[in-house]
């Protein structure tokens, strides 16, 4: 029953959500200009069509990263709620765990994956 | 049996009807409070034209953007377009429904508990619905097909990503001393103790403030904003209410829910001297989030800003290493003590 309050938040989210995305398309004035809708880049034509294009890898490493440790840490939470249950076996357990996180943490940033490089 | 369901579903509508409206009107107003903070900071006025202290001026904002008219910039992804939106303000209006506001109290025979939706993975639930909200930010950037918008996109992806690692580590040194995830029983941990997790866990409310700025993209770490070089960021092709759904979630609505949520964890939640009879809880809940609202808007509006590229070496190689530390060592002391 306590997962319905998430449903009826969400329902009432999306629907306040909506609203701010349509309000302007319904009631917004309309006065269409031919240059209205031009990206602008600092006042002269765009060099480039699309935007969409290459960009730093530096973003797509870091990403990789954080697949990689966010779920570490997703693992570590149930073992954090259980700890008081699981004794000196689960400690050792999450150390070992850990260490070997520690280790990767430690390789990444050798290799230097952690550097924001040009 | 039907009954009490049917009974139960309304009580929860009703809660959300208040819940989620007042959140919302004080997200708009706090915009009037941050504009009067800031001029007051900057040795200005602030808003004073329309209505006693400026106080209509969030108002006429509302009525300024909503009779906008739309325009959608060429080559934009029109879905992705409009996703964004609603990507960016439907986790932040979740966050709060897992915010215990005060303690289960009975009133003509059934007990009712002033939070939304009391489960045991809220705190889960909690930073899932803050990653979800980065993809309103992407999308933006993607969407729009301007270069400002697209480099802030990435740069907010960047640091968010960092900072939700060291976010996750920093919550478990609490987690561990709680023994759960319901925020509703980190509250009560802390009220049977009779001590706040701050005095246990201070490393970690220090990293956990460093996440909630960059998470909420506050000053220093502002980088997707940017004013200066970005013109805005990644919401710099929205115009009108669109662009209105932007910082109402991600500066006002965010902010309001993590400090609750630092409030639950580290600050004793409802606790508190009894000063106002059975309404205190509610106003010590108010007073330590709104002090951390204002101690966020303080901040933005003092300190410079970091580069990209400081933000994430910061998360990676300090606050990570301080984070992993600090979960091992609350691990040993908490078995041998």
């Amino acid at each position: 029953m306590e997962y319905a309050g998430l449903a009826v938040v969400f329902l009432l989210a999306l629907l306040i959500a909506l609203g701010q995305a349509f309000l302007n398309d319904l009631i917004g004035y309309r006065k269409p200009d031919p240059m209205e809708d031009y990206p602008y880049e600092c006042g002269v034509p765009l060099y480039d069509e699309s935007v969409r294009g290459r960009f730093k890898q530096g973003y797509y490493l870091l990403g990789l990263l954080l697949i990689l440790f966010d779920i570490e840490a997703a693992y570590l939470f149930p073992w954090a709620v259980v700890f008081e249950e699981i004794g000196l076996y689960g400690l050792v357990e999450a150390l070992l765990f850990v260490g070997i996180l520690a280790l990767g943490f430690l390789y990444a940033w050798r290799k230097g994956a952690l550097d924001w490089e040009l | 049996m039907e009954r009490e369901l049917i009974e139960s579903l309304l009580f929860t509508v009703l809660k959300v009807l208040v819940v989620v409206p007042v959140a919302l009107g004080v997200g708009a107003y706090l915009t009037w409070f941050e504009r009067k903070l800031a001029g007051h900071i900057q040795n200005r006025m602030g808003p004073t034209v329309v209505g006693p202290f400026g106080l209509l001026q969030p108002l006429a904002d509302a009525l300024k953007l909503a009779t906008k008219e739309s325009v959608i910039p060429r080559g934009a992804d029109r879905p992705v377009y409009y996703l964004a939106i609603l990507l960016a303000l439907v986790p932040s209006v979740l966050l709060l429904a897992l915010i215990p506001w005060g303690p289960a109290f009975e009133l003509g025979g059934r007990v009712i508990k002033p939070i939304i939706s009391d489960v045991n993975v809220a705190l889960l639930l909690a930073f899932a619905f803050g990653s979800l909200s980065v993809y309103g930010t992407i999308f933006s950037g993607w969407a729009s097909n301007s270069k400002y918008a697209f480099i802030g996109s990435m740069r907010k992806a960047a640091v968010v990503i960092a900072y939700e690692v060291v976010l996750g580590f920093s919550v478990l040194g609490v987690v561990l001393l709680a023994g759960t995830l319901s925020t509703v029983g980190i509250v009560q941990a802390q009220i049977e103790r009779g001590v706040w997790f701050i005095l246990y866990q201070p490393v970690a409310f220090v990293l956990y403030m460093f996440c909630m700025l960059a998470e909420s993209g506050r000053v220093p770490f502002d980088v997707q904003e940017a004013e200066a070089e970005l013109v805005t960021g990644y919401n710099v092709e929205y115009g009108g209410m669109k662009f209105g759904a932007f910082p109402l979630a991600e500066w006002y609505l965010n902010v309001i829910a993590l400090s609750a949520i630092a409030v639950v964890l580290f600050f004793g939640g409802w606790s508190g001297p009894s000063i106002l009879g059975p309404l205190s809880p509610y106003f010590w809940f108010l007073v330590k989030t709104f002090g951390l609202v204002f101690f966020t808007m303080w901040l933005h509006w003092t300190l410079p800003r970091f580069q990209a590229k400081d933000i994430t070496d910061v998360a990676w190689k300090i606050l990570l290493p301080v984070a992993i530390a600090n979960v091992v060592v609350t691990a040993v002391v908490k078995y041998f003590f």
